[in-house]
């Protein structure tokens, strides 16, 4: 709505001749009283902002992507590459705890696709009808690690150390998929010989913190504020590996985690948002996942 | 002084109406809207919930401290910037106010800067045996740094108020500075001072970015009521919107007992 629809409303309701075309209609509202109310009203629906353009170029597309904090990295990249081959088209992430996304999806976000974490928010989306059911793939894996400062303050060797007294351990909250696959490394930790049945216990003894965002625990180790970690592998960039040190997850214990992405339902940019899904998925996509410590889901690509 | 009020024309009224009424719209009906889906059963049930509790009895102590503590240190201060004349007095005036145009998360990592392990004083603390992050005494920190400005500027306006005539009238009378400030300086700032004081403790209460940051997320130990809300609104909705209902019941509470203590005064 621009001026092109008030003015000459607005011409007609004060009586006035088409030069009001560059008074602010509450300028006029000020000479001409008795009309305020139904200025008022133009004012709300209309708003009273600058010149707009009169024949605007079709403005850009946005398809708008829901991603997962710990596809922050990895996804940028790809809406860069995605955007370099479809001019026009511009790439705008949210990127947040996959449980934060859903409930924003929940809430009425408008978006056009959703790449979460892990299955659970996936199917939680699915089961509300909030994403496109045929659209639903894995795209990428990920696995966990420990990380800790590299000046090690609690000095920690092995996986073991982890259970000691007095070890300051930060996790994402078991809200967050991050946080959901920690307990379930717990979990197979404390079934394993190698672990002892008390691994957990004492483990969760040892959390000082349940962060609403898997990157904000790397942030805390990279800052030296708890002695260490549970991330993903694809945490540790190489910009976080200054500040960090890895202790690998062995695959035993370690929920290797699916990434699965889809459609929105209500998206109002359908045919671009599979575009960018195909992109994803392709090897182009792919590749550049596994650059950023992703484990590619499709078969073939290393 | 004190002629009578003047009584703009009658259409001018209906002008100020219609102007403030989308404003009192947006400031009312969302508190509403909250506690409309919310039912006095479902209520009572997460009330009882040990996470609730915990969260509430969490918010409660720490914002509790947070006042005190303003009230201890914030007084004084207040009392130099509102009745000293000193050079500079412009400059600290702006670096208290900081806090409050700061966004609470920027609040949040200047404390860890600061109070974090490896942070100017806390890692001197931090060689004492002394570690703050993920404590209590951090989420009080936390408040403090965020909530203290207002009452500092609210008392301080209130004691530069008061009429340097009534001072030097009890100083003559042969009452002590601790009298005078007692029974003269307090009861004639006694408005500003409690209106600084709740503007505080709502905001203690409120505070969440700077915690989450600086404190951590521990149900028990740092999770206080904002905290459990953000978190609770993405895995059980009913139990944040409880949370969050009983935030805004013990808020407007603290309002209307202000509100009293005011009229009373």
């Amino acid at each position: 709505m621009g001026r092109k629809t008030l003015t000459p409303a607005l011409s007609r309701i004060t009586g006035r001749g088409g030069n009001a075309k560059h008074a602010c209609p509450v300028a006029i509202a000020m000479r001409w009283r008795a009309s305020f109310p139904i200025v008022l009203i133009l004012l709300i629906s209309g708003g009273c902002g600058k010149e707009q353009p009169a024949a605007a170029n079709a403005p850009p597309a946005t398809v708008t992507v829901f991603a997962a904090a710990s596809l922050t990295e990895s996804f940028t990249e790809i809406g860069k590459r995605f955007e370099a081959e479809n001019p026009g088209v511009k790439i705008e992430f949210n990127f947040a705890g996959s449980q934060a996304l859903r409930a924003q999806l929940e809430n009425g976000a408008r978006a056009d696709v959703f790449a979460s974490a892990n299955a659970k928010e996936m199917n939680a989306a699915w089961s509300e009808f909030l994403v496109k059911p045929g659209t639903i793939h894995d795209f990428a894996r990920n696995r966990l690690v420990v990380i800790f400062p590299k000046d090690n303050p609690a000095k920690i060797a092995t996986l073991n150390d982890l259970g000691r007294p007095g070890v300051k351990i930060d996790v994402a909250d078991a809200s967050v998929p991050a946080g959901e696959y920690t307990l379930q490394m717990l979990d197979r930790m404390s079934a394993d010989r190698a672990y002892g049945p008390e691994f957990k216990k004492n483990f969760l003894a040892d959390v000082v913190s349940r962060e609403e965002n898997v990157k904000s625990v790397v942030s805390k180790i990279r800052l030296g504020e708890a002695d260490a970690g549970v991330v993903y592998a694809t945490d540790v960039t190489a910009d976080a590996a200054k500040d960090v040190q890895t202790l690998i997850v062995p695959d035993s214990v370690n929920p290797i985690a699916s990434y699965p992405i889809a459609v929105v339902a209500k998206s109002q940019q359908a045919l671009l948002a599979e575009k960018f899904e195909d992109f994803v998925l392709s090897d182009e996509g792919q590749r550049i996942l596994h650059d950023f410590n992703f484990i590619p889901a499709s078969p073939g690509i290393r | 002084m004190a002629a009578k009020k003047t009584i703009p024309p009658r259409h001018s009224w209906w002008l100020l109406i219609l102007l403030a009424f989308p404003l009192l719209g947006l400031l009312v009906i969302p508190p509403f809207a909250l506690l409309a889906r919310t039912s006095p059963a479902t209520l009572l049930r997460y009330l009882a919930a040990p996470a609730v509790v915990q969260a509430i009895g969490l918010s409660l102590w720490t914002s509790a401290a947070t006042l005190l503590i303003v009230v201890v240190f914030g007084t004084p201060l207040a009392y130099i910037l509102g009745r000293g004349a000193f050079a500079g007095k412009g400059i600290l005036e702006a670096l208290i106010d900081w806090p409050i145009v700061l966004p609470p998360a920027v609040a949040g990592i200047a404390l860890l800067m600061t109070l974090g392990r490896r942070g100017l004083i806390g890692a001197w603390l931090a060689g004492a045996g002394v570690e703050i992050p993920f404590t209590p005494i951090a989420v009080i920190i936390a408040q403090t740094f965020v909530a203290a400005p207002y009452y500092v500027k609210a008392a301080s306006v209130g004691f530069a108020a008061i009429s340097r005539d009534v001072l030097d009238s009890a100083a003559l009378d042969g009452a002590s500075p601790l009298r005078r400030f007692r029974n003269v300086t307090l009861p004639l700032a006694f408005r500003s001072v409690m209106v600084g004081g709740a503007l505080t403790w709502s905001r203690a209460l409120g505070e969440f970015g700077a915690t989450i940051i600086f404190a951590g997320n521990y149900p028990g130990r740092t999770q206080t009521m904002p905290l459990a809300v953000y978190i609770g609104f993405e895995i059980d909705m009913h139990q944040a919107l409880t949370l969050a209902a009983i935030l805004l019941l013990i808020s407007f509470g603290l309002l209307i007992g202000i509100r009293a203590a005011y009229a009373r005064a």
